[in-house]
């Protein structure tokens, strides 16, 4: 008996069959492509055909000081925004985890963010800013806050503010859904018997809603991370990087300086950057995360 | 235990309430851009009745763009087709990832990241190369194969931290009973991951769903195949753009997957059978 | 096994819908803008399958947004479309880096252009494409918004007069006096240069390919342009011309500068269209701006396409598209027999304006070149420098994209 039951978690040949079709599936596809990129980083690659130039495209990038200043920038981006789906989506999870009567169509209706084409929705947030014709600025206005149209993407703060706060509607119900599910998966004898032991439902949330989801909570965290940083469209559909720069992160500069005009090799320097800043931070990330996991499932 | 009293149903409904219009309000834009002319879609300040509010916008939107039925379920068969196709080669690995350990697991799992690291437009003109030696190009595999590709990694590490939610012990228990791995996968697991499985099955047509754009407009140059995403431009003129033609097509083009959402969303459902660790 | 199985079924249907190539005698493959392949370009096509009937055309329409980006990277690709209809400002790009070919355009159709067209199309003393679309602007004014303020409703003749009205407007009525765009956007740029031209000033010289942005024209101009922000609407960082269009229609602008097609898109506003006023150091100019059709390299049937393309460029092919797109006539059409519908004082206008109006300036990166005239214009708007240090700085950024 005891043998069989060791041998169920050892690593055996299975592991690696079960593994094997994602594995070859992507190698086929996405390898090639990759590794083309990488080498295409030191070359100058673009309309003209392409030489070897070594370094120099990560030289340039790096030394430039508006370089260093748009990584900064893309982090605090970042950080503000990833935060923000994090802890809206924690709460809507518990709204639409409670027991009321409603709770499937509110669960259908924050679907639409996430399935109309970012590009559409960003021309429903760009008309919404519009300091003219936009909702918000007319109940502003109607309503006294506001002496007079305002542009929400006119100025370099409200615009940067204005792109997270799209960034975040377009993130949140995924990760909505997300805890939801795996709120749902908790077993529900767990919570009854704390109910009979008279615990609050505060004291049930912490003490085992969120330490049975913290798996589902650390992917998201991660992956909501990624995603983030590479946000691209819309970034662009809102102010393509403007005014002047202020919301510019690493992927609209790539796109700028490099795509846009058909300069793979810089693009690829930049995409290949963007590749390594992301696994540093992620290392650093999973690090924190996990150290978290362990104390919550111990604590 | 599951009985609010009448304070939490209030500020439980407000809550729900603010959560809404955030994630709404775009929508009443983009709705009532398509309500509005062609010469007026826009008034300041904002209006929410005016005279010349009108459907004729989801009438006129199947002249401007004729294929526009056929893209919608082009949209939907792709999409569908890359979700079934994913979700077969993520259901084994992510089992594999939660359950074993073996060399050169974390380094593969950190790997699979690295893809979603880049983002697709860098990958695009190597990835045509690629696809037209393959000879995929101009067809529907154009789409599919790529959209399966960049979708499988992280749909393992979602998938895998559902699979790590189940307790060891249920498996434990059918292995000394003498049932194979596969057979465990396939009755229990599977099973009881349900709301997990369709979170990401979800995630993985949505997914498709938005990734189509990029690779239908560079590798397909067929106009039966394409999706709704590049059948919207084409309510793009030369100096003018069709506003209020275009919202309308997007809205009824997202309907398909809120409808299949209604109907999924009955089995994200609650719990483990109760009872069923006792040994 | 059932996964193997799959595999294996996967891979041969993969194989199996490899396509087999039938050869005609010259496949030529042709890209325009838009939705579908106007009828007028079929006829033309179909008449030349007809006379030539060893080459076969397919045409292929791509939506606009798209339609560029994707026949230059197909070029990159090494897969080439024959030719395509591309924005006039890709071409010194393309040129330089060898993936289209010098067009030789028939004397009977360069008679006819109008002044300036061919300038938009050469670099080093050659065509690179067929000029195919065309556009002037002019200045639009909303006479009943000019009435309530007290104004004539008459063209300004000077950037003064101008400014006055605008402040006067914005006065008397409260409506902003005029529509400034500002948004990181082409026609931002595109409405400055408009300034820019009527004042004397110049991007880059063709001829000789040196950068003259850096010049008391242009900071006297890029001065006048943030000063409208004073009588602009709220915000212009965040607007670009088409949205401008939209406050017009809503009457919260009295004026702005757009092209011919604008007067089909202001419903029933009292609008009044006059030319764009001159600066103290230039006479009232315009931006001439044209998409042309170019013929790619690397196909091995360059000729042939050429041959195509001059057939739909000229004649009633040409006359079909400017009438139908509503643009500035792109040739005297006079010359051929036309005159309608170009008569009218509404499209003096825009013709009148083309002799002293100046191209959009070729440069080998112009996305690049958008950006810096854009975060120029930005920086005046928002204050954030003075404007002959705003200028200086662009110029001597345009020196390595030109």
């Amino acid at each position: 008996m005891n043998n069989k039951l060791k041998s169920f978690s050892s690593p055996t040949f299975l592991a690696y069959v079960l593994i094997a079709p994602a594995a070859i599936y992507i190698l086929a596809i996405v390898a090639w492509p990759l590794a083309e990129t990488i080498r295409l980083s030191f070359t100058n690659s673009g309309l003209a055909g392409e030489e070897y130039i070594g370094l120099e495209n990560y030289e340039k990038m790096m030394g430039s000081k508006k370089f260093n200043q748009t990584v900064i920038r893309t982090f605090v981006w970042m950080f503000f925004s990833v935060t923000l789906k994090l802890v809206i989506g924690l709460i809507g999870a518990v709204l639409l985890n409670a027991k009321l009567p409603g709770r499937g169509m509110f669960r259908v209706l924050i679907m639409p963010p996430w399935v109309v084409p970012i590009a559409i929705g960003m021309l429903g947030w760009l008309w919404l800013y519009n300091g003219y014709f936009g909702i918000i600025a007319g109940v502003g206005m109607k309503t006294g806050i506001l002496d007079g149209p305002f542009g929400f993407l006119a100025y370099k703060q409200s615009a940067f503010i204005s792109t997270i706060v799209a960034d975040v509607w377009v993130g949140t119900p995924m990760v909505t859904i997300f805890f939801l599910a795996a709120m749902q998966g908790v077993p529900r004898d767990l919570y009854e018997a704390a109910y009979c032991d008279g615990a609050s439902r505060w004291h049930r949330f912490f003490k085992i809603t969120l330490p049975q989801i913290t798996p589902v909570i650390i992917t998201m965290a991660l992956l909501s991370a990624i995603w983030t940083f590479n946000s691209f469209e819309i970034i662009w559909i809102l102010t393509e990087g403007g005014p002047r720069g202020a919301t510019t992160t690493l992927i609209i500069d790539t796109y700028k300086m490099a795509l846009g005009n058909y300069k793979f090799g810089k693009g690829a320097a930049r995409a290949v950057v963007v590749m390594i800043l992301l696994t540093i931070f992620a290392a650093f990330y999973m690090a924190i995360l996990l150290r978290i996991n362990k104390k919550v499932s111990n604590g | 235990m599951d009985k609010y009293n009448l304070f939490e149903k209030i500020l439980l409904y407000l809550g729900i309430l603010i959560f809404m219009t955030f994630i709404l309000l775009p929508f009443v834009e983009m709705f009532y851009a398509s309500l509005r002319p062609l010469d007026h879609l826009f008034r300041s300040p904002y209006q929410f009745f005016s005279d010349d509010l009108s459907f004729w916008a989801y009438g006129e939107m199947w002249n401007t763009v004729p294929m526009l039925g056929r893209y919608i379920f082009n949209s939907f068969f792709l999409a569908t087709s890359v979700t079934v196709i994913t979700i077969l080669f993520v259901i084994p690995a992510a089992y594999s990832y939660a359950r074993f350990n073996f060399t050169g697991k974390n380094s593969s799992l950190y790997l699979l990241l690295a893809i979603n690291m880049f983002s697709g437009a860098v990958l695009l003109i190597p990835l045509y190369k690629l696809l037209r030696t393959l000879g995929l190009l101009n067809s529907y595999q154009a789409m599919i194969v790529p959209g399966v590709a960049f979708l499988i990694p992280t749909s393992i590490w979602l998938l895998k931290s559902y699979f790590e939610k189940i307790p060891i012990d249920l498996e434990e228990a059918a292995f000394v009973d003498g049932a194979s791995r596969i057979q465990i996968l396939r009755h229990i697991i599977t099973p009881l991951s349900t709301p997990g499985l369709v979170v990401v099955s979800l995630y993985i047509f949505i997914g498709a769903y938005a990734q189509q754009f990029l690779f239908a407009i560079t590798f397909n140059s067929k106009k039966e195949y394409m999706p709704i995403p590049a059948g919207l431009y084409e309510f793009i003129g030369y100096q003018t753009i069709k506003w209020n033609e275009m919202m309308a097509a997007s809205l009824v083009g997202i309907a398909p997957v809120l409808i299949i959402f209604i109907f999924l969303q009955k089995y994200l459902v609650e719990g483990l059978t109760a009872g069923a660790v006792k040994n | 096994m059932i996964l193997k199985h799959f595999i294996r079924v996967i891979s041969v249907l993969f194989i199996s819908l490899f396509s087999a190539n039938a050869f005609a005698a010259t496949d030529v493959h042709g890209v325009m803008c838009g939705g579908e392949i106007r009828e007028a370009d079929m006829t033309v096509i179909n008449k030349y399958m007809a006379d030539n009937p060893d080459v076969n055309i397919t045409m292929e329409a791509v939506p606009w947004g798209t339609c560029q980006d994707k026949v230059i990277n197909l070029a990159i690709a090494g897969d080439p479309v024959s030719f395509s209809y591309i924005g006039s400002r890709t071409l010194k790009g393309l040129a330089e880096n060898g993936h289209i070919v010098p067009v030789n355009i028939p004397e009977s159709m360069t008679s006819m252009y109008q002044p300036g067209i061919l300038d938009t199309v050469t670099h080093l003393g050659q065509q690179w494409g067929f000029p195919h679309a065309f556009s002037t602007k002019a200045l639009f004014m909303n006479c009943d918004i000019l009435d309530e303020a007290g104004l004539a409703c008459e063209g300004p003749q000077s950037w003064d007069e101008l400014y006055s009205m605008a402040e006067t407007i914005k006065n008397k009525t409260g409506i902003a006096g005029i529509g400034l765009a500002g948004k990181d956007f082409d026609n931002t740029m595109h409405q400055f240069l408009n300034y820019l031209y009527s004042n004397g000033g110049q991007v880059i010289d063709p001829n000789t390919n040196e950068i003259t942005l850096n010049s008391p024209n242009t900071v006297e101009t890029l001065e006048f342009y943030a000063k409208l922000a004073n009588v602009s609407q709220e915000g212009p960082l965040a607007w670009e011309r088409s949205q401008l269009t939209e406050l017009f229609n809503d009457k919260k602008i009295a004026m702005y500068i757009n092209g011919p097609w604008g007067a089909g898109q202001h419903g029933d506003i009292n609008q009044k269209t006059v030319r764009i006023p001159a600066g103290p150091n230039g006479s009232q100019g315009t931006l001439l701006i044209t998409d042309s059709v170019a013929v790619f390299n690397g196909t091995g049937h360059e000729d042939i396409a050429m041959d195509i393309v001059a057939n739909l460029t000229s004649g009633d092919a040409q006359y079909d598209l400017d009438t139908s797109w509503g643009l500035t006539p792109i040739m005297q059409y006079p010359q051929i027999g036309k005159v309608a519908p170009y008569n009218t004082d509404y499209w003096m206008m825009f013709i009148d304006a083309i002799a002293d109006g100046g191209p959009e300036p070729l440069l080998v990166d112009y996305k690049a070149f958008q950006t810096v005239m854009n975060s120029m214009i930005q920086g005046a708007i928002l204050g954030e420098g003075d404007a002959a240090d705003l200028v200086a700085e662009a110029a001597e950024e345009l020196e390595e994209y030109k």
